[in-house]
């Protein structure tokens, strides 16, 4: 009871978080706008710089600063361990920006040379500096739960990523991989997405939504039964992917993996199934969109890899932009709209309670933007898969417009968030 | 020192801002102990691990405190019994739409 009681003495200070989600909200926007103003070279085969140069401020500005933010802040709070190093956690993100600007940079000039390994490697530095902090956290943990199994699961993909990436910043310069380059970056992006991202996602979903929703009386099965499904498919694609003669063995592990996320699907169904709260807020409404918009990509993903569509014109560039602007970016979106009015509410009014008036949560941001946001972001979506499958680009562009301004309705409220710290 | 209503009265005021329901609506109130010059609360959080619980617990003790300012405060956050949806009072199920 007592160690409960010491939660909040727990949680890193404020200030480190926040400068993981600043960093990232900026990505989200910098990279919407680069899609705008680049908008006529998005299209076609994925490989080329700045598209490229673009899904690595997506995959590593927006999406991996939010994750870090949120777990420095989770980990701790979750697992009831102070964190390790806060020292290392302002270290780890310098380094990392550091890191992002030189390849982004690399890879928009396509400069194949020493600057890129030296980007690859300066991420490679925090990255491993993140994971000691977390795994030396994580090594004082007395109660485990799924959602810790997740996250520490999450390290090693991370840690893998980052090599996997590394090994290809070197061999676009001097080739050395034996399997085709561009075989060994599909299993780098899907280490990436499905073993990094996903399963930080997932984890941390089993927490939240059941606490925002106020749901109780379920079974945690599938979701013990996904992870071993979707880890059992990651690491046997990684495996088999260095073999020759092994394309059956593929697709029944990329079967595995994706069958592993219909289980957390229907893990978040029971959870969804059996809340209090039956109307959906913003920050619901987000999450449950990016839940769908996972079993479509999954489902996309097992046609890409049994089939041969992927020889379609711009069906790998589909594919990625419903992960990326999908499932990942509504997710980060709504559990953003969450988590920081409540560090916001925390940080600012916690010890005001009581003695004068202090704003819902709902309050802390302007709602009917984030709802029309919401709308801006979906329809964009749409309108940008409608433009890769009959490569239209005027509605590419109005899709990417729209995105864009989806992002800058974020940004508008983050900052609505933000102000009302210093209020 | 205030009657065990008054304080459960004055306790309404104590929201949940995540949920926007008060504490004792939501039914997360177990128990009121009164003496000479105590006041203890036993009372829950919703889910275990609530990061809400340390703004939660001083905000019961501020608004008790303005009631009885004198009187010295115990806030006993508590587990166990768990709390569960079916400790919600009408007014709480009405406003969550169940």
């Amino acid at each position: 009871m007592q160690s409960e009681a010491l939660i909040s003495a727990y949680a890193p200070p404020f200030k480190i978080v926040l400068k993981y989600f600043i960093a990232a909200v900026i990505a989200f926007v910098l990279l919407n706008f680069l899609l705008v103003v680049n908008y006529a070279d998005i299209n076609g085969f994925h490989f080329q710089p700045k598209i490229l140069a673009i899904t690595h401020i997506a995959t590593l500005g927006w999406i991996t600063m939010s994750i870090f933010g949120a777990m420095f802040q989770l980990v701790p709070v979750v697992l009831e361990v102070k964190l390790y190093s806060e020292k290392l956690a302002e270290v780890q993100f310098w380094i990392f920006l550091t890191g992002i600007i030189g390849l982004v940079s690399c890879f928009w000039n396509f400069d194949t040379g020493i600057h890129l390994t030296y980007s690859a490697i300066a991420l490679n530095a925090a990255i491993l500096i993140f994971s000691y902090n977390i795994i030396i956290t994580m090594t004082k943990v007395k109660k485990w739960n799924i959602t810790g199994l997740y996250l520490a699961a999450s390290i090693f993909y991370l840690i893998t990523t980052g090599i996997a990436g590394l090994l290809l910043s070197i061999n676009l310069g001097f080739p050395f991989i034996n399997i085709s380059h561009l075989l060994y970056l599909n299993l780098h992006a899907h280490i990436a997405l499905v073993g990094w991202v996903s399963l930080v996602i997932m984890g941390v979903s089993f927490k939240l939504i059941p606490m925002f929703s106020l749901s109780h009386h379920y079974s945690n099965k599938s979701g013990v039964v996904a992870f071993v499904l979707i880890n059992t498919g990651l690491l046997g694609l990684s495996t088999v992917m260095h073999y020759e003669n092994t394309t059956i063995l593929f697709y029944v592990f990329a079967v595995i993996t994706a069958l592993g996320i219909f289980f957390f699907l229907h893990q978040m169904y029971l959870i969804f199934k059996n809340r209090m709260r039956k109307r959906a807020d913003i920050g619901i409404l987000f999450s449950k969109t990016s839940y769908i918009l996972l079993g479509i990509s999954a489902l996309f993903g097992i046609a890409i890899a049994c089939t041969n569509i992927s020889y379609q014109m711009n069906v790998t560039l589909i594919y990625g932009y419903i992960i990326i602007f999908g499932f990942i970016s509504m997710i980060i979106v709504g559990q953003m709209y969450k988590i920081m009015p409540f560090l916001v509410w925390y940080h600012r009014y916690s010890s005001k309670a009581g003695r004068e008036p202090v704003p819902m949560l709902k309050e802390m941001f302007l709602e009917k933007p984030a709802y029309a946001g919401y709308y801006i972001m979906i329809t964009a979506l749409a309108g940008a898969i409608l433009s890769f499958a009959f490569q239209i680009t005027i509605s590419l562009l109005f899709s990417f417009v729209l995105m864009f301004i989806g992002s800058l309705i974020f940004l508008f409220n983050f900052t609505y968030i933000l102000i009302k710290a210093k209020k | 020192m205030a009657a065990k209503d008054e304080i459960m009265e004055v306790l309404k005021g104590v929201i949940d801002p995540e949920i926007g329901l008060n504490i004792v609506d939501l039914g997360l109130v177990y128990d009121i102990e009164t003496s000479s010059n105590e006041i203890v609360v036993t009372m829950t959080l919703t889910t275990p691990g609530c990061p809400m619980h340390s703004s939660i617990s001083l905000w019961t003790e501020n608004v008790i405190k303005k009631l009885e300012p004198e009187a010295s405060v115990k806030i006993n956050l508590v587990w166990e019994p768990r709390w569960t949806p079916a400790l919600m009072n009408s007014d709480a199920r009405r406003e969550l739409g169940i």
